[in-house]
């Protein structure tokens, strides 16, 4: 295991850097000259200099590079050319939203995802069995924002049960507000995400059906349950862990356009108003953040995956 | 079970032709001019027009219409560009020497963190917000996803025991491709493709829904949702009907790449010779996606990380297939044994293209 | 989105500029003078500072309320004394002095002085501000502080409009460090917290030197489209909506007893402007023609509803040298055709119109070349984004027709800058602008600007499709908000709720 930790982390390192260097290039590459934003109009040729010194584009790329990422290792992400504002505490105070969000909608995918995966498999024989699948595959099919504007038409305009959109200005001190503020974005992004666990989880309760150590257990006297229980649960749930970080991320990222729709001032809002307005430092920023929790999920995922299951170890460093 | 898939790949493409039959249609005749402002602001249905008319007083189902050549000019787009770039790049990286595949194999799990919708937006940041962006921005996205399936697929082929059997009976590499791989990894890969033009149509939708896809005045479905938000309450079927529209085509290119993956199930084709040759590319049970524990794929979406993504396939074709967003095959350079018995040479023949 | 907006800063063109947005709250707190009032925007300030590009949403949440100048605009549009107690103008017009008012406190607790007045002033014009104002206070030469309490400020030519400019001048203190995110000013609030992307909140400043605000504090909640901002007026997170975006939710509170609608005066143009100095656009008659062969009255109607003004003209009907000049070049397709007869292209001919991809260009761009195909023009819309906006048609001019909105009241004086991006350039008009400029009366400003914009009109130097409506939507329980919202003003400090 120590030895798999290593490897995975240096991974991890080296994956991080290289996720710089393509987000550093992809922006580099697109048309359009930063230095413009902060330039008034009818500059001077001097003026231009100044603001490309600010910006620090008067340096080659290579050196462009080096300072943005030693920048970004201590946490600096430059600042915005809209608000002048500096990006790493704007990333920072959008984070009580994303993850609550997104950790709140993964944990419903799951409760929801969980037992209705497991039971579309286990009684694929009754009347449910196809309705779930059918659900399930049009749950993959509807866009997000789509579920979102419904929801907000029902809950929030016609039954007026909850917000239509938008985070209390007192934030998480409190609670109550800031709840009410994120249920239907939670709702909404769950609803989304355990359309898809469902059809994993069923298979992977499918899988675990046939097998033959199941076969095994029963055939030596266990009852049904409890060789589901010890042997069946464990079995299932190494390839469950591995789609779930897959899914975590997913679901981060599902809240970028769901944020939008409720007007929640997240990272996602913060990336799409980037976008809107040119804002370099912040894509970047937001987009630096974002890659690394993704990798970093995938990475607890492949840990988490090995602790449960260590015979994935041994194949691993073969 | 069978009975079942066959049944989807029916229905799937039922409304796959449905719509694409609407859009052929549309090139002839529509009911109303594209620009015809004359029906009236938010008029309801009636008077000639299906679904009434939008703010501009433009006939909605004309809409709707226009934006079906949208959603198919993406799907089919996306997938050609993320088709053509993806599957070079994989043969490549398949047949490239060990280290530069194992680059190859890291620099694409990392393409694949960046999910496709996000890497379309950042794209969209620099070209502008247009169709012809977006598609290529999706197709771009989709790219790293199909080149890793390509990839892993193509390992597979190499390692099997007729290659080396038409190494020696004189077989170029390019006809290995052309005669070997290819055919042997094209059923997998038209599945995954078919996943992916649903997925490219809902990434196009959440762009333009956002205001950085198909620019106003074009009838984007997902821009016609962000319009008819405004007046969900007083004229519903405006913020249904594309809605409903955009569901039907994903659903259809979904239930399509199930029927199809079920056509090329082997488990289902008889014939011990193609069976056989075949199977080694899944592994044998091709309907479960969680393999047995002592198995070594780990099951991984089929789809792409993009938000809008979600696995859409239940067996394990997709498993090898599209990029999981985690690194979940931590050493990039060896391919996981296709089945619990079967162990892999160490080292898949590298052949030089 | 960031260059049009410094085009807007300095030149008075305005994009709908995307705020990101968040907001709701419960708005439970009592009514009366203890209530905060919960207003509902699209424009998020860019940052705090209205010398560095905090844009329109700066203007909105501080104008008047964190920061005063030493005139105010009100919102019916006349200019009147605020920090400034007294003002004598030499005979020349050429000497400003201004008495200051006693006992004005900034919110740090510092007296204001005259010190602070000229280091305001100086702010605005300073080599990098980003101000709206800066071309036009270009006219000061210098700025003494005799004592404390005086200001005396010596322009290099007259200008009639400089105290009506100084009422977009803050007052700050000079000794202030950062005003992106901080403030510190003289008005009835002072700021609380700022969430970026979500709410600005004001609280009352116990030490106000004039009138009391009427409530306990106002906080401004954004939101990126005008769906979650109606959505949040309907759920009662909001109890005003500053400016509504576009007429498809206002049914909903049109026929409710709950909301007002209210429908102020508005100084915003939509314009389809023309190159006037390519071809073929650089003859009058093909301007002309184009003009009267839109049908701007249905354009309206199919873009506000029943809502908004037609428009003849550059000049709003709230600036003193409006007239209606709706029936010059009025819709008339048969004159239009005659027109491109004269103007030798009897069969039409075909320019590219450079659309930004925002609301309501795209809309309306539509409907213009639905109007134009009936005489025979074709048009090709190659819509850009506010960015390529900026680039390709205000700065490198490389364009034959767009369409732009212009906020802001007095800009038709941009017709007689033969340098400006739509290039209408005519010696006469030019001469009255700046003669307009320097009248030794508003009289005499009036008489020419008027005979100035006429023969603008006439030329039809751009199309002006419409004056944009400014409604303001608020809960019935509210009373005393500002319903014009002139030049993006929102004074709150009047605003009960019951």
């Amino acid at each position: 295991m120590p030895r798999y930790l290593v490897r995975r982390t240096a991974i991890l390192l080296v994956s991080l850097v290289l996720a710089a260097v393509v987000l550093f290039v992809l922006l580099r590459l697109l048309p359009g000259d930063p230095v413009n934003a902060l330039l008034p109009v009818g500059a001077t040729p001097e003026q231009i200099e100044a603001a490309r010194r600010e910006l620090g584009t008067d340096v080659s790329l290579p050196v462009q590079f080096l300072r943005w990422l030693g920048d970004a290792f201590t946490l600096d992400l430059g600042r915005s050319l809209i608000s002048t504002l500096p990006v790493g505490p704007e990333i920072a105070g959008r984070l009580p939203v994303t993850v609550p969000v997104t950790l709140a909608a993964f944990l419903l995918a799951v409760v929801i995802a969980v037992p209705v995966g497991a039971l579309a498999a286990i009684r694929a024989d009754r009347w449910y069995g196809p309705i779930i699948n059918a659900v399930a595959q049009l749950g993959i099919a509807v866009p997000a924002f789509w579920i979102g504007v419904l929801l907000v038409t029902v809950f929030a305009l016609r039954l007026q049960v909850l917000p239509a959109g938008g985070f209390p200005p007192d934030g998480w001190s409190q609670p109550g507000p800031a709840i009410e503020a994120i249920i239907l974005p939670v709702v909404t992004v769950a609803l989304v995400m355990s359309a898809s666990l469902i059809r994993y989880v069923r298979a992977a309760t499918l899988g675990v059906l046939g097998a033959d150590y199941l076969r095994t257990a029963r055939a030596l006297g266990e009852s049904s349950a409890s060789a589901m229980w010890r042997h069946g649960l464990r079995n299932a749930s190494v390839p469950v862990i591995a789609v779930l970080a897959v899914e975590l991320a997913t679901t981060f990222l599902g809240a970028v356009v769901v944020e939008s729709v409720f007007a929640l001032p997240g990272l996602g809002s913060l990336l799409v108003t980037g976008i809107r307005q040119h804002d370099y430092p912040v894509i970047q920023g937001v987009m630096l953040v974002s890659t690394a929790a993704v990798l970093l999920v995938g990475f607890l995922g492949d840990i988490a995956q090995r602790l449960i299951d260590p015979r994935l170890l041994q194949r691993g460093t073969s | 079970m069978s009975r079942r898939r066959s049944l989807h790949l029916a229905i799937g493409l039922t409304l796959v032709l449905i719509l694409a039959g609407a859009v052929v249609v549309s090139y002839f005749w529509l009911p109303f001019p594209p620009d015809d402002t004359s029906g009236g602001r938010l008029s309801p249905p009636g008077d000639g027009h299906l679904l009434g008319t939008d703010k501009l007083g433009r006939d909605l189902f004309t809409q709707l219409l226009l934006g079906g050549r949208i959603a198919f000019a993406t799907g089919l787009g996306a997938v050609a560009v993320g088709g053509v770039l993806g599957v070079s790049l994989g043969l490549l990286a398949g047949f490239a020497t060990r280290w530069l595949d194992d680059a190859a194999a890291v620099a694409l799990d990392i393409l694949i963190a960046f999910p496709t919708l996000l890497l379309a937006m950042i794209i969209v940041a620099g070209a502008g917000a247009s169709l012809g962006t977006a598609i290529l921005a999706i197709g771009i996205g989709m790219a790293a996803i199909v080149a890793r399936l390509t990839r892993v697929l193509v390992k597979q082929v190499l390692s099997r025991d007729y290659i080396t059997t038409a190494r020696i009976a004189g077989v170029s590499w390019p006809g290995v491709v052309l005669s070997h791989v290819l055919p042997n990894i094209g059923p997998v890969l038209l599945v995954n493709l078919a996943l992916q033009a649903g997925l490219a149509v809902l990434a196009e939708a959440s762009l333009s829904y956002l205001g950085l896809g198909t620019p106003p005045p074009n009838a984007s479905w997902g821009r016609m949702l962000f319009e008819a938000q405004a007046t969900a309450l007083t004229s519903p079927l405006a913020a249904l009907a594309p809605g409903l529209a955009l569901v039907a085509l994903v659903i259809g290119f979904n239930l399509t790449a199930d029927g199809l993956r079920d056509l090329t199930d082997p488990t289902r084709v008889s014939g011990p010779s193609r069976a056989s040759r075949r199977r080694t590319l899944q592994s044998d049970s091709a309907h479960q996606p969680a393999p047995r524990a002592d198995a070594s794929h780990q099951p991984a979406p089929a789809t792409g990380p993009s938000p809008e993504s979600r696995p859409a396939t239940e067996g394990p074709l997709a498993a090898p297939s599209s990029g999981t967003v985690a690194t979940t095959d931590p050493f990039p350079g060896q391919v996981p044994p296709s089945s619990p018995g079967q162990v892999p040479p160490s080292d898949p023949p590298s052949g030089r293209t | 989105m960031k260059r049009l907006l410094m085009a807007a800063a300095a030149f008075g063109l305005a994009g709908v500029l995307a705020a990101c947005g968040g907001g709701d709250s419960g708005s439970a707190s009592g009514g009366g003078a203890s209530a905060t009032i919960q207003v509902g925007s699209v424009y998020e300030p860019q940052n705090l500072d209205n010398t560095a590009g905090g844009g329109q949403g700066v203007t909105e949440a501080l104008n008047g309320n964190v920061y005063e100048g030493l005139f105010k605009l009100t919102d019916t549009g006349t200019v009147e004394p605020l920090l400034a107690q007294e003002q004598k103008v030499s005979d020349d017009g050429l000497t400003y002095t201004f008495t200051l008012r006693p006992g004005v406190k900034f919110h740090s607790g510092k007296a204001l002085t005259s010190a602070d007045v000229k280091a305001s002033i100086e702010r605005v014009t300073a080599e990098n501000s980003k101000s709206a104002r800066k071309s036009n206070l270009e006219v000061v030469q210098t700025i003494t502080t005799p004592d404390a309490s005086t200001v005396v400020v010596k322009l290099k030519q007259r200008s009639i409009s400089f105290v009506y400019n100084l009422s977009y001048v803050w007052v700050v203190n000079a000794e202030a460090k950062d005003l992106t995110t901080t403030e510190d000013g003289t008005g009835p609030y002072r700021l609380g917290e700022w969430k970026r992307g979500s709410t600005l909140s004001l609280t009352k400043f116990d030490g106000y030197w004039g009138t009391a605000a009427k409530n306990a504090g106002v906080v401004f909640h954004y939101y990126s489209d005008a769906t979650a901002l109606n959505n949040a007026l309907l759920t009662n997170a909001v109890d005003v909506v500053t400016s509504e975006q576009s007429p498809d939710a206002l049914a909903q509170f049109d026929n409710n007893s709950a909301y007002k609608v209210n429908n102020g005066k508005s100084t915003t143009k939509l314009l389809l402007a023309f190159n006037d100095k390519v071809a073929p656009f650089n003859k009058v008659e093909v301007r002309q023609a184009v003009s009267s062969a839109i049908d701007d009255k249905k354009l309206l109607t199919s873009i506000w509803g029943d809502y908004g003004t037609p428009i003849g003209s550059m000049v709003p009907p709230s600036d003193p040298w409006y007239e209606d000049l709706t029936s010059v070049n009025a819709y008339d397709p048969a004159i239009a055709k005659q027109k491109l007869a004269a103007a030798g292209l009897p069969n039409g001919f075909t320019f590219t119109l450079d659309t930004p991809n925002y609301d309501p260009h795209p809309t309306a761009a539509t409907f213009i070349k639905s109007e134009l195909a009936k005489v025979g023009i074709t048009v090709n819309i190659n819509t850009i984004t506010a960015d390529e906006w900026y680039t390709k048609v205000y700065q490198k001019r490389d364009f034959q027709a767009t369409m732009q909105e212009h906020v802001n009241d007095r800009d038709v004086v941009w017709y007689g800058d033969p340098g400006f991006y739509w290039g209408y350039s005519n010696p006469q008009v030019t001469a009255e602008i700046n003669q307009a400029e320097q009248a030794k009366t508003t009289d005499e400003q009036t008489a020419l600007l008027k005979k100035a914009n006429r023969t603008i009109a006439e030329e039809a130097a751009s199309d002006w499709l419409y004056l944009y409506p400014q409604i303001v939507v608020a809960s019935s329980k509210l009373s005393g908000y500002p319903v014009n919202g002139l030049n993006a003003q929102f004074f709150a400090y009047d605003i009960v709720k019951n």
